[in-house]
């Protein structure tokens, strides 16, 4: 089932631009995104949660538009933002304490049983944690209330490859309860190892979005592996 | 909004911004431009402003799930609500200045302007007037705040010392007034801060909403 429509996005700066940017995520599904950097993954996925306002084109959650439903379809989304610290000098706690009242569906359980996967430090403040350990608190933040879709911008950068393994497994145990999972990156062994869709970008444009599987047949030669693919195609900046 | 308004008290606010709320006691000191109270107050929630940007409290607050708008919203709320508590300070200051005070010789031979319910009404003016030029100019970007800030600071001491000098020129001397001489007077000046503080907050909130909406972060 469809539950996120990005249809024809364009949102124009003086050196860059989304062009006609569209795809849409189904539940049930990991869908990598993938890009180099520049391409326009995370102003896509800024314009996903209107923290960038697209020139035109819409995007619809839960066939809603977001425009005039932000507040409602926000509680059933979950996002993190890479390595990006909020409120250096607060307690994880005290920020928990505050995001925890904005959500009905907060689950408390989910909460300590990821907190204590990722071995986080509640009486820490994000400026005692490393690069890796502020992921996994943005993580565990948009993983405890239940969101049907999780929009991750680069969540396994500055990840550890033990946690990077344990969080693309995460992924897949979501993915069998029905969660939509979509994730920018540019490390193509997390889409290899978890990845259903690829939707990939290239210079603003969505150049391809298909399943791994017909992404594979379409794109890859003999024996190349995704990796080479994404290489290749870069370099001859295929659009299909 | 309540939700908001505890983000905005808890993770946001510097603490300045409550310590600072203290300067409305500045309406009880003889001798002294009081109004530069009012000014302490907004100074101490320029503070929460600064340390807000630092923590990237705008970016994690869109990213809660309110409407954008709300978050312009919730920092109203939260700079109103200071205001509303030092404001009460004053009127306390005011109140006991006006009674219990009001025969007191230092306020009685104090050159510069009395603490009374004019004073009051002009206090609400320049909180207002910080709703509307600082943080209306802060939320057109949602960043820069400096210009804001200058432009603030330069109106409000030009407000300070109008506000002193008035009750100079002749004919206006009840501006001044002490005790519950010429109340009716100020009474209509209060109302009158108190009505322009509100409108200039309103309508500085709307633009701030219209103008956050169509901000890239």
């Amino acid at each position: 089932m469809v539950i996120v429509e990005v249809q024809k996005l364009v949102k124009k700066y003086p050196s860059f631009e989304l062009k006609n940017v569209s795809f849409c995520l189904e539940s049930g599904r990991i869908t990598g995104f993938i890009g180099r950097n520049g391409a326009g993954k995370t102003t896509t996925i800024k314009s996903m949660l209107n923290m960038v306002h697209p020139d035109s084109g819409e995007i619809r959650y839960f066939d809603r538009p977001f425009a005039g439903n932000e507040a409602d379809i926000k509680k059933r989304i979950g996002y993190s933002a890479g390595t990006v610290s909020w409120y250096p000098r607060k307690k994880i706690k005290d920020i928990v304490s505050i995001v925890k009242r904005f959500y009905d569906t907060w689950d408390e359980e989910a909460y300590s049983k990821y907190r204590s996967l990722f071995s986080i430090d509640e009486t820490k403040t994000p400026l005692e944690l490393s690069e890796g350990m502020k992921v996994k608190v943005n993580l565990v933040l948009a993983l405890s209330h239940k969101a049907e879709v999780l929009i991750l911008d680069e969540p396994t950068s500055g990840l550890d490859p033990f946690s990077r393994n344990e969080l693309l497994d995460i992924f897949i145990g979501l993915r069998n309860e029905g969660v939509a999972v979509f994730f920018s990156t540019h490390i193509i062994s997390d889409i290899e190892k978890c990845a259903d869709d690829i939707v990939y970008i290239s210079e603003g444009r969505i150049a391809t979005a298909l399943s791994k599987e017909n992404f594979i047949q379409q794109y890859s030669g003999n024996g190349e592996s995704l990796e080479d693919t994404m290489l290749r195609l870069e370099g001859g900046a295929v659009h299909a | 909004m309540r939700n908001i308004l505890r983000k905005e008290m808890k993770l946001s606010a510097s603490v300045l911004s409550y310590l600072f709320i203290l300067f409305g006691l500045m309406f009880l000191l003889p001798g002294y431009p009081i109004l530069c109270g009012a000014f302490f107050v907004s100074l101490g929630l320029f503070q929460s402003f600064q340390s807000a940007r630092e923590a990237n409290d705008i970016v994690f607050s869109v990213l809660l799930p309110v409407a954008k708008k709300d978050v312009v919203k919730g920092k109203y709320l939260f700079v109103c609500m200071i205001e509303v508590c030092a404001f009460l300070l004053m009127a306390l200051a005011v109140i006991l200045r006006m009674t219990a005070l009001s025969q007191s010789v230092v306020y009685r031979s104090n050159a510069l302007m009395n603490a009374n319910f004019f004073a009051l009404g002009t206090a609400c003016v320049i909180f207002g007037l910080f709703n509307w030029i600082f943080v209306g100019g802060f939320f057109r970007t949602a960043y820069k705040f400096a210009r804001p800030f200058v432009t603030f600071i330069i109106t409000c001491f030009l407000v300070i010392f109008a506000a002193e000098a008035l009750h100079h020129i002749p004919g206006l001397e009840k501006l001044n007034a002490f005790g519950t001489d010429d109340i009716a007077l100020q009474l209509i000046l209060l109302a009158a801060g108190v009505l322009i503080f509100l409108l200039m907050t309103a309508l500085s909130c709307k633009k701030a909403c219209e103008k956050f909406e169509r901000i890239d972060l």
